[in-house]
């Protein structure tokens, strides 16, 4: 206060000494004993009201840019100083009411805002378009970690994930324990030696058991230690390492979602990025970029290769929100990277092994009636709701804890989420799918 | 002029005058129109143009890609096609790519603070002026012309008076309206030069229409104006009201054209997906979304210009020194706020229109609006629709107290005012409300635990119904206040009015409960019957009201002056709120583009490409409410210097009583 009372003073100080300096002319000049005390008193009012508007213009210049909600305080004191001129000056009397009551209003309305919860749209992402190619393997694979993890150095920082959303099933530290798929940590040691395996193949495509033998129709099969990469992130069902197939499908289907489709949609050079880390963090050489995007070239046909434009520049949803809700269901879904992990009835590409199938509609009264579940929900949508901002609640039998990211929301607006339970609590086994945007 | 015309009769003399100035309508149209329509077969030539530099640089770009054997060989000329992305024609692209900008000094030159406050001050007080030096015009017209056709010559004179009296207000306006053209354009120029370099070039053409459109305005208001008395008696008292027509006709002309460019900025057309000009003018201006702004800013603007009006009557009421000075602001408050009303009533469906054509537009706009970001103020705009017809009904009850008879009715606001009161409260309960995701971890779910269970959609329309269907019911007591029906069919008149009020509301509120227990789709359905059952009581018993009073029986003069003040007060709160929302709607269409200036075609890549609090925005529409104000008094206070002292009188009609006889005004 005494601060906000000092910063007016500095800013109307030579009004304030010339009202004082007026106060003493009218002491000295005025004859008249009634005259000189009503301009007296006048003056001091104008004196007080002076510095209600001095303090207003101070606090409101301070807090212009503050989010300490103070602003209307100003509207207010003018108010005040409206009113009390009003009062004593005859003159001007309708002029200053008026102005008064238009100054309550307006701060009435001001506060109002102020009360209401403060909703900000972030910036958007700034548009950068990387130039991979032209990148030093060091760059390269700081790139690549930010696609993996989210940011340069947080492959050791627990849970951290980009967009390619690898860590959601994979380990990438030695030792580290990893159910869902292998651990990655000496992969680009590991790889030549995977092509030895009995079960893949090597020049064989037609031999393999699994369900899809190939990339596409012709792509063959990997030559040597990248191609194998390049294959597994292409065509993750072409060879499953044993132990990692979809529960009952004796390891001919992968549950890993295809990384150059939605929602993942990696670009060429984005892989490259991600495999350059791979092999650097390891010191293991690179074998280049030209020669990890020829390696994906082979199992990626040109029309299925990601463009720039679908990728992550653009528009954006600002902050660090996935979507906003404003979206159509399957970018909705897409964009949450949902089908990443689940088969979601009715959204194009959703297809995703690791999690349950989300029929929620049907799911969701069975799950609630469940001993084992512990969670608040009374109703479908809220059971889901929960699912997703607190996926521990409860843990569909078969499926391990932890599995899902539990920071959904930080990632997803209000709408987005109120969208995606929606659409999921109309899912029934036996009837017609929801209607989609 | 007058001695030729001598020899015929009076009503030749109207249709030769009606003749003459439909001619000079036609010639002084014509231009635009032939501009216009020359323009929208490609008469443009290019347009779209990023600032120097960045051609520059765009041009280095053209010639390393042809260096590198990339795109045109050679010398040879080749006319590139782009596809309209909203009309999906294809046209040649003519123009320059708009600009791909930074966030740097060349693209965003700036002082020391945020430059899309300063551009949202600028712009907005240039808003408050043209709507108001629009609205005004057409008030006056519609004035003018009751005098004109008024059998009571006292009555005719006071109308006559009062259109005066309101150009003569909006004369001094009209200037700075310029002025605050002229630094908006500075403030464009000098701190969105690459943004407002490509819009000039895209709409260069335009421009130069509208400028001259401006000329063409500022020279009919002047001798619209100053040809007051001249043009007094007979058949030029037509031709000066033809010019009034003119007047307005060239003014909506002006600001279309200037809609077209926000909603090109909001819906852009005419253009490719780089934003390169496609060589039909027609396209660019006829938008998706420019028909429905426009029919919403003319609504907008003449509730808003009555607000502004009325609020100057308040103003000359209160510091007026005689009864006759008290009435005639009384009669000039009464009638201007009752114009600000009436387009105000029209205005939520145009705005339902526009809300609709956005959504057509781009859904995922829309649910910006009114699901997303933006929802919370769409809860502000809801509060203060609720304030508007709550000081209506106020300022209503207030006037009734001026009428011999009004006390009849006093006994009965209690009931009204319980009315509005529950009405407002459940037309601002949010049924689902914008919150973050922690938020709602927070609530348990997406509903709050009370509120959750009230507030849906039927509820609301039910609020509001109640609100409009109980404003309706107090102007019909005001149009009663000192009458009594004597037509033969009053008593069962009385009877049936009674019974259609109370089957319309409880219809209203039973569909408003009858909503908790369908499914929202079937529930949005119930909207229709209700809006039907208030449209019902405006469109019926409003007309029928008024047919059984005429001939009725008079208890009282209308004591014209004789309000209480606090009514004026209400007057003021009604200009003050209209002037809040009109900022607070403003910001909303402008700021559901979000990141772009022009809606997917250039992005916004200044500092300041996100979405302000609610609270900041708040702020700033205060502050400009509050500045429109302050300048405006002062352009009341410039009306009082250049005014002559006339002796004001009260209404003709209604004399004031114990006041002298009213007497036609003198001249001007």
């Amino acid at each position: 206060m005494v601060e906000l009372i000092g910063r007016a003073w500095d800013l109307g100080w030579p009004i304030m000494v010339m009202l004082v300096g007026l106060l003493i002319y009218f002491q000295a000049t005025i004859k008249d004993p009634a005259h000189k005390k009503r301009a007296t008193f006048q003056t001091m009012i104008g004196i007080l009201c002076m510095f209600l508007v001095l303090i207003a213009v101070s606090n409101y210049t301070h807090n212009f840019n503050a989010d300490t909600g103070m602003l209307p305080v100003s509207l207010v004191m003018i108010t005040s100083m409206a009113f009390i001129m009003g009062l004593y000056f005859p003159n001007i009397s309708a002029l200053m009411k008026i102005g008064g009551f238009m100054f309550f209003v307006a701060s009435a309305l001001s506060g109002y805002g102020n009360w209401l919860p403060q909703v900000e749209g972030g910036f958007p992402p700034p548009v950068v378009k990387l130039d991979f190619q032209s990148m030093s393997p060091q760059q390269l694979g700081d790139e690549g970690e930010k696609i993996i993890f989210g940011g340069i150095g947080q492959s050791k920082t627990q849970g951290a994930i980009g967009k390619g959303q690898c860590p959601l099933c994979h380990g990438f530290q030695k030792g580290f324990l990893s159910e869902r798929a292998p651990n990655l940590f000496g992969i680009p040691a590991r790889a030549s030696e995977q092509l030895k395996a009995p079960t893949y193949h090597m020049n064989d495509a037609a031999a393999r058991n699994t369900e899809q033998k190939e990339a596409f129709e012709g792509s063959g099969t990997a030559t040597n230690g990248q191609e194998y990469i390049a294959e597994s992130h292409a065509c993750p069902s072409c060879f499953v390492v044993p132990g990692f197939g979809v529960k009952g499908s004796n390891d001919t289907i992968s549950p890993m979602p295809r990384i150059h489709k939605p929602p993942i949609s990696l670009q060429l050079g984005e892989l490259a990025a991600v495999d350059t880390w791979m092999y650097t963090r390891e010191g293991a050489e690179s074998p280049g970029y030209d020669a990890i995007v020829a390696s994906y070239e082979k199992f990626i046909p040109e029309a299925d290769r990601p463009k720039a434009s679908e990728g992550d520049e653009g528009e954006g949803k600002g902050g660090n929100m996935l979507v906003d809700g404003t979206e159509s269901h399957d970018d909705l879904f897409m964009g949450a990277g949902c089908p990443a992990c689940h088969t979601i009835p009715g959204i194009e590409g959703a297809t995703g092994k690791v999690g349950p199938e989300l029929w929620e509609g049907t799911n969701a009264p069975k799950r609630m009636k469940d001993a084992g579940y512990a969670g608040k929900a009374k109703t479908t949508k809220e059971y889901i709701t929960e699912s997703i901002l607190n996926p521990s609640a409860y843990v569909v039998t078969d499926y391990p804890d932890n599995q899902m990211p539990k920071d959904f929301g930080l990632k997803l607006t209000g709408g987005a989420l109120s969208k995606i339970v929606d659409y999921l609590a109309a899912l029934e086994e036996g009837k017609p799918l929801p209607v989609k945007e | 002029m007058g001695r030729l015309l001598i020899p015929l009769t009076r009503s030749k003399k109207r249709f030769f005058a009606a003749t003459a100035l439909f001619v000079a309508g036609v010639f002084l149209t014509l231009p635009i129109i032939l501009s216009v329509t020359a323009l929208a077969g490609g008469g443009g030539g290019s347009a779209g143009g990023p600032p120097p530099e960045v051609l520059a640089a765009q041009k280095a770009a053209a010639a390393e890609k042809a260096a590198s054997g990339e795109g045109v060989e050679g010398d040879e000329a080749k006319i590139e096609t782009g596809r309209d992305v909203y009309y999906k024609t294809e046209g040649p692209a003519i123009g320059m790519p708009a600009p791909v900008t930074a966030d740097n000094e060349t693209f965003y030159p700036r002082y020391n603070f945020e430059s899309r406050v300063l551009l949202w001050v600028a712009n907005q007080q240039h808003l408050y002026y043209g709507s108001f030096v629009l609205a005004v015009p057409i008030f006056c017209m519609c004035i003018e012309f009751a005098g004109m056709i008024s059998k009571d010559k006292a009555m005719a004179k006071k109308y006559d008076q009062l259109a005066y009296d309101f150009i003569r207000i909006s004369l001094t306006a009209y200037s700075l309206t310029a002025i605050l053209g002229g630094i908006l354009i500075f403030t464009f120029l000098t701190l969105y030069p690459a943004f407002f370099g490509y819009l000039s070039g895209i709409f260069r053409p335009v421009m130069h229409i509208y400028a001259l459109t401006f000329v063409a305005e500022s020279g009919v208001l002047y001798i619209y104006y100053y040809g007051w008395d001249k043009m007094r008696e007979g058949v030029l008292k037509w031709v000066h009201l033809s010019m009034c027509v003119i007047l307005n006709v060239i003014g909506t002309v002006l600001m279309f054209l200037a809609n077209s460019w926000i909603a090109f900025m909001m819906s852009p057309a005419g253009v490719d997906e780089q934003g390169r000009y496609l060589g039909n003018i027609w396209h660019v201006l006829h938008t998706a979304l420019w028909n429905p702004l426009n029919v919403h800013r003319i609504l907008g603007n003449m509730a808003f210009g009555g607000g502004v009006v009325a609020a100057y009557a308040a103003y000359r009421f209160l510091s007026s020194k005689t009864d006759e000075e008290r009435a005639h602001y009384d009669w000039m408050g009464y009638i201007a706020m009752s114009l600000g009303v009436a387009f105000l009533i029209p205005l939520p469906f145009a705005g339902y229109w526009l809300m609709r054509e956005v959504y057509a537009y781009r859904q995922q706009m829309g649910i910006t609006l009114m699901g997303g970001l933006l929802a919370w103020l769409f809860i502000i705009q809801a509060t203060m629709i609720g304030i508007l017809f709550l000081t209506t009904n106020y300022y209503l009850w207030q006037a009734l107290g001026r009428m011999t008879g009004g006390e009849r009715f006093q006994k009965y606001i209690k009931y009204l005012v319980f009315i509005l009161v529950v009405g407002l409260l459940v037309f601002i309960t949010p049924h689902t409300i914008v919150m973050s995701p922690a938020e709602l971890k927070a609530m348990g779910g997406q509903q709050h635990p009370v509120l959750g269970n009230y507030g849906v959609m039927s509820a609301k329309n039910g609020g509001i119904n109640a609100i409009i269907m109980t404003t309706i019911l107090s102007f019909i007591w005001y149009q009663r206040g000192n009458k009594v029906p004597t037509v033969s069919w009053s008593k069962f008149g009385n009877i049936f009015m009674g019974c259609f009020f109370v089957i319309a509301q409880l219809n209203n509120i039973w569909l408003a409960c009858y909503g908790y227990f369908i499914p929202a789709n079937v529930r949005i359905g119930l909207s229709v019957p209700q809006v039907a059952g208030t449209l019902s009581c405006l469109l019926l018993m409003t007309p029928l009201n008024l047919a059984m009073l005429k001939g009725g029986r008079e208890l009282g003069p209308i004591k014209w002056g004789q309000i209480p003040p606090r009514s004026q007060y209400a007057i003021i709160m009604l200009a003050t709120a209209f002037t809040w929302m009109m900022g607070l709607m403003g910001y909303i269409r402008s700021s559901v583009r979000l990141f772009w200036h022009v809606n997917e075609v250039m992005r916004d890549n200044s500092p300041w490409a996100y979405t302000h609090t609610i609270g900041f925005a708040a702020n700033v529409i205060s502050f400009n409410v509050l500045f429109f104000w302050i300048s405006i008094m002062f352009v009341f206070w410039l009306g009082t210097l250049g005014a002559k002292k006339v002796v004001i009188k009260g209404p003709a009609s209604q004399p004031v009583p114990g006041g002298a006889t009213p007497q036609p005004a003198t001249s001007h």
